[in-house]
């Protein structure tokens, strides 16, 4: 018993030890950040002048502002397509190529190969190809005939923010490759007992696959959504919050008021996104996991 | 089991020395060699780069040992305002640096973070090479803590053989005259004016609501509060513009680059852009810049003649306690502001700059540059435009209010609202 005692002080003294560097990083770089971002928030401040206290007037005066509004009720729509479009699409893509047809790892590498294109260069190729006079969207709509369904994509009231989502939906991969990864990580003895008992592959996937990687799913979900909110360079790039302050997100809102050097009312936007994301996050936790999203997706 | 816990030993102390690089930026070594960096916004493809990389090779050559100046690419015009703004906020001003000064950037001049040159002009006569209205307007409460550097100025560019072909044989003087000349244009196929509400300004466009203003306002309009009628009518206008077919299809969400390719490519026959794009247009479209003629808004209101134009980049330093740095800073801006390599960089690139310089018969004056030189000096007055007149907060509104005004077919005094209702 002494000598477990003795042998855990000294592991406890490297755990110390390893945990050093990175608990420097942390409280640095993100705790640090976080307590100053939310000191800010009650502070007048030009980024140049001294600062001066100013209470919740950042505050009163953001939620007082209808593209403040807009923006939180953007990012509500980012995150329920996340949830309820990207993942989904995700989900059916990783079922789909878990089943290994011929190509699948070749369809893998295409739904993943997005995700390491430079984000900004793949939004400007969706301004180009949203572009009304040369872009390919109405080129082929014109091809097909549908010449009046043609329109300025990015510079329409009803078309602009749904056509920003839908250019997001290119990183579908990422999510279908954490997905197909626990898609394929289920024995296949459990199907092959399924087929012995009769069952059809939509029958196989609702009741063995699906409840096997709900974990994996709820994580995903969580990740996509966390995405979602955090939203600001696609939007920044394809339409900087127009036409008409349409579709701002509260990242944009922020860069505004920082390029307008009211970094104190930047600050508050700052405390009310991350308040948003917890809010968002917990309930998305206490909706579709029990327990611990991530740890559910290593069980 | 030794050699266990040494390697772990050796690892913990690589991980805290891997982080604490971090913490010891900015100490510096003693060196003879006074190195300055200036994040530059003139590289690439813009005009002025050439030139600009060769003035500063020249002075590192001179200098050779003592100081030396190093160019940092910024491409991008937004990106590098961001870079700007944010190293001031954390008090790392760049040795040497551009920015647009405006009611916004006035506030850079608070503190202590930018270098005053306010002695440094009134020695050597260094201060009477810029033009003087230009430095007073860089002076704030007696204090001069940028240079001026380029002026914008931005009449209506137009397309001789775009009007030629659609009939019309001038410029028109009024804006009925100028309707008229529009319906030609697109009897042709020819879309009349560029316009853009993207990018953080609008900028095209909020050149045109600018000239617009001025023909109603006249020379102090922006001194004068938003229930001035002058503010409405121009809105009245500039949604005209937006309407009937009278800019293209993508205005709305556009950017600089399509409004100005649109009137490269021949599609538009109006423009509105400043002399840094003669460069440009001359290199890519050498049809549409031979075509292209300077004018005057039309009259629209009780004022002619009109042109916008304003301190379009100031020059500025970081301050700091160290003479040498200091004396290094100065000269190097010496060199670069001298009248010569301001020559230099004009009529290579086209640009006009607040540094008066003498034309010799030599020179080689670009025509359509010395068309903008022709209509600065027939202008009846100038006037600063929106983005110099304005808080940052109501030129990015300025491109959404337009949005509202044509998509939400708001009404003039509800355009003029919204930009009311950000300015504080």
């Amino acid at each position: 018993m002494k000598k477990l005692t003795k042998k855990t002080n000294r592991n406890l003294k490297w755990i110390i030890i390893f945990l050093i560097p990175v608990t420097v990083l942390l409280i640095a770089f993100f705790v640090y950040p976080i307590v100053y971002l939310a000191f800010l928030g009650f502070m007048e401040w030009d980024g140049i002048s001294a600062m001066s206290f100013v209470g919740i007037s950042n505050y009163t005066r953001t939620f007082g502002d209808s593209v403040f509004q807009t923006s939180i009720k953007n990012n509500l729509i980012w995150a329920l397509s996340a949830a309820f479009l990207q993942i989904p699409l995700a989900l059916v893509i990783a079922l789909i190529l878990a089943r290994e047809p011929r190509g699948w790892r070749f369809l893998r590498t295409v739904y993943f190969l997005p995700n390491v294109i430079s984000l900004v260069a793949l939004a400007m190729l969706w301004r180009a190809m949203y572009n009304p006079e040369f872009g390919a969207v109405n080129f082929f709509l014109s091809q097909l005939g549908l010449e009046h369904m043609t329109r300025n994509w990015l510079g329409e009231l009803d078309t602009a923010l749904p056509a920003v989502i839908f250019s997001y939906q290119v990183y579908i991969g990422y999510f279908m490759v954490i997905i197909l990864a626990g898609t394929m990580s289920i024995p296949k003895t459990f199907y092959e007992a399924a087929m012995i008992d009769g069952a059809n592959i939509l029958q196989q996937e609702r009741y063995i696959t699906l409840p096997a990687i709900r974990g994996i799913i709820v994580t995903a979900g969580t990740l996509a959504v966390a995405f979602a909110l955090r939203q600001f360079e696609t939007t920044f790039l394809m339409t900087a919050g127009g036409p008409a302050n349409r579709t701002p997100v509260m990242g944009l809102y922020m860069y505004r008021r920082m390029a307008g050097l009211r970094y104190g009312q930047a600050a508050a936007t700052g405390v009310l996104l991350i308040l948003l994301g917890v809010v968002v996050l917990s309930g998305m936790q206490r909706i579709f996991g029990k327990s611990d999203a991530i740890e559910d997706a290593h069980q | 089991m030794r050699t266990r816990k040494l390697l772990s030993l050796l690892l913990s102390c690589l991980l805290i020395a891997s982080v604490m690089p971090i913490f010891g930026a900015g100490a510096r070594e003693a060196d003879p060699e006074i190195v300055l960096t200036w994040p530059c916004i003139w590289v690439g493809q813009d005009s002025k780069a050439d030139m600009i990389e060769k003035i500063v090779n020249e002075f590192n050559e001179e200098h050779a040992g003592e100081i030396r100046v190093i160019i940092e690419p910024q491409p991008d015009y937004d990106g590098y305002e961001d870079t700007i703004r944010t190293r001031l906020a954390a008090g790392q001003a760049p040795d040497i640096f551009t920015f647009k000064l405006s009611p916004t950037t006035a506030a850079y001049y608070s503190g202590d973070l930018l270098m005053d040159f306010t002695d440094d002009l009134t020695q050597d006569g260094w201060g009477y090479t810029f033009n003087q209205g230009n430095i007073n307007a860089s002076t704030i409460d007696g204090e001069t803590k940028s240079l001026p550097y380029e002026i914008g100025f931005t009449p209506i560019w137009y397309n001789t053989e775009l009007f030629a072909k659609a009939g019309i044989d001038e410029f028109p003087r009024t804006m009925d005259e100028f309707w008229v000349a529009a319906d030609k244009l697109k009897a042709i196929g020819v879309v009349p004016t560029s316009q853009m509400t993207g990018g953080t300004n609008s900028w095209t466009s909020m050149l045109w609501f600018t000239h617009l203003l001025g023909s109603f306002g006249g020379p102090e309009v922006w001194e004068r509060a938003w229930d001035d009628p002058a503010y409405e009518q121009a809105a009245a206008i500039l949604k005209r513009l937006y309407s009937d077919g009278n800019t293209t299809r993508d205005a709305i969400g556009a950017d600089a680059g399509v409004s100005g390719g649109h009137y490269q490519a021949g599609r538009t026959a109006m423009f509105i852009n400043g002399a840094w794009y003669i460069g440009n247009i001359r290199e890519n479209s050498p049809e549409a810049y031979a075509a292209t003629k300077l004018a005057p808004l039309p009259q629209a209101g009780d004022y002619y003649g009109h042109q916008v134009g304003w301190l379009h980049t100031n020059l500025g330093a970081a301050n700091t306690d160290d003479p040498a740095r200091r004396e290094a800073v100065i000269t190097f801006l010496k060199h670069l502001t001298d009248p010569e390599n301001a020559k230099r960089v004009s009529l290579d690139a086209g640009s006009l700059l607040s540094i008066e310089f003498d034309l010799g018969p030599e020179d080689e004056i670009d025509p359509l540059q010395q068309q903008f030189i022709d209509a600065g000096n027939q202008a009846e007055f100038l006037i600063d435009h929106l983005e110099a007149s304005m808080p940052v907060d109501v030129v990015y509104e300025f491109g959404q209010a337009i949005g509202a005004m044509v998509l939400e077919d708001r009404s003039p005094a509800e355009f003029v609202q919204m930009l009311e209702a950000v300015h504080d």
